[in-house]
């Protein structure tokens, strides 16, 4: 009996090593066909699939060149490309998230690409200004834009039609709690007996369900009213000090944390995950539990996959300075690592292509960052019955970029958790935007050495 | 005082009622997953996790098994995890052994520092680590998967050592003036008397090298020699997750290490019996 | 009977090898040698190497790309100065405090149940190990489901006997409790199975002859399992306080540190600071603080246990 188990393991172990598992044991492997091998880094295993299409295009026309898409988890994928960096290796090629982007500019781990734009006489114009700009610093360029988001409001169709809440023609907030925004909130959140917050009878202790996510986000949330009052996170891309502690971002944090613990028609920051950081947000939307469901577009195929109801988008209501969003995009960059610089920027280019473009566009992968070619993406989900015009609406119109700069991801985390407290209802709001900005502000100072 | 009075039938019902309290605890939140594992996204977003599922559809399952990569994960982490658990015991054994019961110099010193090194998180060992890979030129390999791990760790050491050590003196000396090395020791006399820890330091090393996930996943870069845990991971981002799929990919790869549990449980069961229960 | 009278026996391991006269120092070290190579090969290269880097960078400023800077003890300084160091040192203080005495008291309560010889044991066994084998990515979603203050199964629950249950994650006072409870699911079965493995080790005569004694079951435990059972408690206090110090992965899937920053406990500001903010020169100057106390905590039982521990269970 006792033998017999651990034959049956050795044999296990044997055919385990013998099983075709030769490859991985010798000293880098090298290619024999001849082809030249790039290593592009992404993060998203749905994009993956998309660009798996695209990048097969470009083998066809570069046949002597070899493309493999290495997908790391999100949460990973900062530590281990940092590994990699310090040793000088790394994928040929990788997508930039924008928090690590003024660090990674400061660590010089990205080529300058301006000069090979000008020597191929690519057509920037081509792009949103915003988003060239965006990866652009002190004359260098680091990577051709490939896509955008903004961010608007998802809503369900079916809770509407069910509560009658009816959408009025002009979004409109103001810091005081008014506008129209403040109509449709209340309408549309409803208390356990059906009442909503209109009613008189309205309970506020025993509510069913909100009429949205007011969340501790800076992308999702916050930011974009910051920016519709007259204020924002950052003044200006490489800045060391955050503009948010000031009497117009005090009223804008006021508002927004009013709607959860004065108004209560947003979703209990509880709900929406740790320090209310939005991460649960979609699960209550998704519970029929919220009628709206603030958040940016690359959210649109998770919010559909995890819907079974009618799905609408709403633009985001204007503020006092009218109606604006965060619009921000991806990169990829060239590793100044690379062993293969030519052939990377030859990727480069086909990713930043019409060509490439359409076909991520027309698969509802992306929004394309050619502006002339967002209507495939906007025609792929019309086809799929989701209307997402509201998004482009945003992106050509009043826009804020994502604040860039050395130590900002740093800086970030700290504000959210500075600021949770006064979506837990359990800070005060100048207090808190104090001890963010001072986190922050310490936190980009460090960066930039 | 009062439980006398129920008998032995009144005790042993409440003593098997706690026991399935607890695992009632401990077993929950997997009957959760399992539960979601066979819905659909929007299921699980919108039913509660204790509602179980309509219909047991098992496409979550098949996309897992059918996605390109997932069985070359399972041999790859098998493997890996077979390597480390044999690597590990062996090794382990042997050094709790001079620590437990050989005189040398400075062996408090040196027992001293493998704890401390027990003591610094991973978080910041993480790169130089990865350095000294990249030094020996093994990175992109399965070594650097399993070298730090396979050559016997403090932890399993230390463990070792605590059980070598209540070994009677008596037993050991009886042995030496036998005649018997200390290598013949080690296996003649330790070991036979140790199976309890031995396995149980077996099954510890299996889980770890089943379950590792940074480390496998800073050291390769390749598909081919991916782990399970890296490829479950690879299932989610930040854009879109999908629960149904991470967690029946969860629950797949949970599968290999609870038949390696109980076949284990099952020996150390026999081990005590064949000891005589005790020495 | 030396267990029940523990003291004066075997105190130390030093003792054990029998000390032959006629050997030397250099044939025992390398008899030791055989036995100890390749664990040290392992130790050296890809622990104590790493961990002498780490107390090097710790004077360094280095944000990983650029070269390191010498910047003598300033990394320590800033951490009281700006990263409330001494704020997240408290907080894993709260989570060890609140996790080793609560695990360690079901792991040797479990392990006591499941040494009686009746039917089921070994099944219970693996169903008690199950949590241990759990991955952090499947995790972060079910506990979400059961701590969930409006649709988890714990609120629900008590809702059913007319309580109103707390936000839970999201409450400051409540946050960390979670954690240690998510962490106990998690290891109080890992660490029953060293105590199964210890109560095993017991010979069973020396409850048979204190049962003659007319020792009850009470005295029975504290006469006879727990001084016999040392060895085993050093190695599982030792360890749970080494890893409760350096709690990672249940903080950072549950509440990242939130709310506020009240579960914000050191490994996760070492994981900030060195994968965020990339200072790693200031996670390493954290770590050598964490370090330290974990060694002062471990010198301390190692010290404690030293007096009261039996090794030899003749």
């Amino acid at each position: 009996m006792r033998r017999r188990g651990f034959v049956g393991i050795l044999t296990v172990v044997a055919c385990l090593v013998l099983s075709g598992c030769a490859q991985g044991w010798g000293f880098s492997p090298s290619n024999s066909n001849g082809k030249i091998n790039l290593t592009y880094a992404l993060w998203d295993p749905t994009e993956q699939i998309g660009y798996q299409k695209s990048i097969d295009e470009f083998e066809k026309l570069h046949p002597k060149i070899h493309v493999t898409i290495e997908q790391i988890p999100y949460n990973s994928y900062q530590p281990k490309l940092t590994a990699e960096f310090i040793t000088h290796k790394g994928p040929d090629l990788f997508w930039v998230n924008t928090p690590f982007l003024g660090t990674w500019i400061k660590d010089k781990v990205m080529v300058n690409i301006a000069p090979k734009i000008k020597a191929d006489h690519l057509n920037m114009s081509q792009y949103y200004p915003a988003l060239v700009q965006l990866h652009q610093h002190d004359g260098k360029t680091y990577g051709l834009p490939k896509d955008w988001d903004t961010i608007a409001l998802y809503y369900n169709k079916d809770y509407f039609a069910k509560h009658h809440v009816t959408i009025p023609k002009n979004l409109t907030w103001t810091p005081d709690g008014g506008g129209t925004f403040m109509q449709l909130l209340k309408d549309a959140t409803i208390d356990t007996h059906g009442r909503n917050a209109n009613s008189p009878q309205f309970d506020k202790n025993h509510i069913a369900s909100y009429a949205f996510n007011s969340a501790n986000d800076m992308q999702g949330s916050y930011l974009n009213f910051l920016a519709m009052n007259g204020s924002g996170v950052f003044p200006k891309a490489y800045d060391q000090k955050v503009s948010f502690d000031n009497t117009k971002g005090i009223q804008t944090f006021q508002y927004l944390t009013d709607l959860i613990n004065k108004y209560h028609v947003a979703a209990p920051g509880a709900e929406l995950g740790p320090n209310a950081d939005d991460s649960t947000a979609l699960q209550v939307f998704a519970r029929g539990e919220m009628a709206m469901y603030m958040a940016g577009d690359w959210n649109t195929n998770s919010i559909t996959q995890s819907t079974k109801f009618k799905l609408g988008v709403l633009p985001l209501p204007a503020g006092p300075s009218g109606r604006a969003s965060v619009f921000n995009g991806l990169i990829d960059a060239i590793n100044v690592h690379s062993a293969h610089p030519k052939e990377a920027w030859m990727l480069e280019k086909w990713l930043g292509s019409a060509p490439s473009q359409k076909i991520l566009g027309e698969g509802g992968y992306i929004w394309p960052a050619i502006k002339s070619l967002d209507k495939y993406f906007l025609q792929a989900w019309k086809k799929k019955g989701l209307d997402l015009q509201p998004f482009l609406d945003e992106a050509q119109g009043k826009t804020v970029n994502w604040p860039v700069s050395p130590g900002m991801n740093e800086a970030l985390t700290d504000m959210g958790q500075a600021l949770g407290p006064i979506y837990l209802g359990s800070n005060s709001v100048p207090a808190a935007i104090r001890s963010a900005a001072d986190a922050a502000n310490h936190d980009l100072s460090t960066g930039a050495q | 005082m009062g439980l006398l009075r129920w008998g032995r039938f009144g005790r042993l019902t409440i003593f098997y009622l706690i026991l399935i309290a607890v695992a009632a605890v401990f077993i929950a939140p997997y009957i959760f997953a399992i539960f979601a594992s066979f819905k659909s996204l929007s299921d699980i977003q919108s039913q509660r996790a204790w509602q179980p599922p309509s219909h047991f559809g098992t496409s979550n399952f098949s996309q897992v098994l059918h996605s390109q990569h997932f069985l070359t994960y399972l041999g790859n982490t098998a493997m890996i995890a077979i390597i480390i658990t044999i690597g590990q015991v062996l090794f382990s054994m042997m050094g709790a052994y001079a620590f437990a019961r050989l005189p040398f110099p400075g062996r408090d010193f040196l027992f001293w520092v493998y704890l401390a090194t027990l003591m610094v998180p991973n978080v910041v060992t993480l790169v130089p680590m990865y350095i000294v890979m990249e030094h020996l030129h093994l990175l992109n390999t399965y070594w650097a998967i399993f070298l730090p791990y396979v050559l016997g760790t403090p932890y399993a050491i230390f463990l070792m050592r605590q059980f070598f050590m209540t070994i009677p003196e008596d037993i050991i000396e009886a042995a030496r003036l036998d005649g018997c090395g200390e290598q013949r020791i080690l296996w003649r006399v330790v070991v036979p008397l140790s199976k309890p820890i031995l396995l149980t330091a077996a099954v510890i090393a299996f889980v770890f090298g089943w379950n590792n996930f940074l480390w496998p996943l800073i050291v390769t870069d390749s598909t081919s020699l991916r782990v399970v845990t890296v490829g479950i991971s690879n299932l989610q981002s930040n854009f879109t997750v999908q629960w149904g799929l991470v967690l029946a990919g969860s629950l797949i790869a949970l599968v290999p290490m609870l038949i390696v549990f109980a076949l284990f449980q099952k020996q150390i069961v026999n081990s005590i019996q064949l000891t005589g229960v005790n020495r | 009977m030396t267990a029940v009278a523990p003291s004066t026996n075997v105190s130390t391991p030093a003792k054990a090898g029998g000390a032959a006269p006629g050997r030397s120092k250099r044939r025992q070290l390398g008899t030791a040698a055989f036995f100890l190579v390749p664990s040290l090969v392992g130790v050296l290269a890809f622990l104590v190497l790493p961990v002498v880097l780490v107390i090097l960078l710790s004077f360094f400023r280095w944000d990983l790309l650029s070269a390191p800077k010498f910047v003598g003890g300033s990394n320590f300084v800033d951490l009281f100065q700006y990263d409330h160091i001494g704020h997240s040192l408290l907080v894993t203080l709260y989570y060890v405090v609140l996790n080793i005495p609560i695990q360690t008291i079901i792991a040797l309560g479990l392990a006591m149940m499941l040494s009686r010889k009746l039917p089921a044991m070994g099944f219970f066994r693996v169903l008690y190990v199950v949590p241990f084998l759990a991955t952090p990515v499947a995790m972060a979603v079910v506990w979400n489901w059961v701590f969930d203050p409006k649709i988890g199964a714990i609120n629900t629950l008590l809702g059913y006997v007319g309580i109103h249950g707390p936000a839970w994650l999201g409450s400051s006072a409540w946050a960390m409790p979670v954690i240690a409870f998510a962490n106990i699911w998690q290891y109080a079965g890992y660490n029953m199975l060293f105590f199964l493995a210890g109560l095993q080790a017991i010979p069973k005569q020396l409850y048979e002859v204190s049962g003659m004694d007319g020792a009850g079951k009470f005295q029975q435990f504290f006469r006879i399992t727990l001084p016999l059972l040392n060895p085993t408690l050093l190695f599982v206090l030792v360890t749970g306080v080494i890893g409760s110090f350096q709690v990672f992965d249940t903080v950072f899937v549950l509440t990242n540190g939130g709310p506020g920053d009240s579960t914000e406990v050191m490994n996760l500001q070492i994981y900030q600071s060195a994968f965020v903010g990339f200072h790693i020169g200031e996670a390493c100057a954290m770590s050598v603080i964490l370090f330290l106390i974990i060694l002062i905590f471990t010198v301390a039982q190692f010290a404690y246990f030293r007096r009261r521990t039996v090794y030899e269970m003749t």
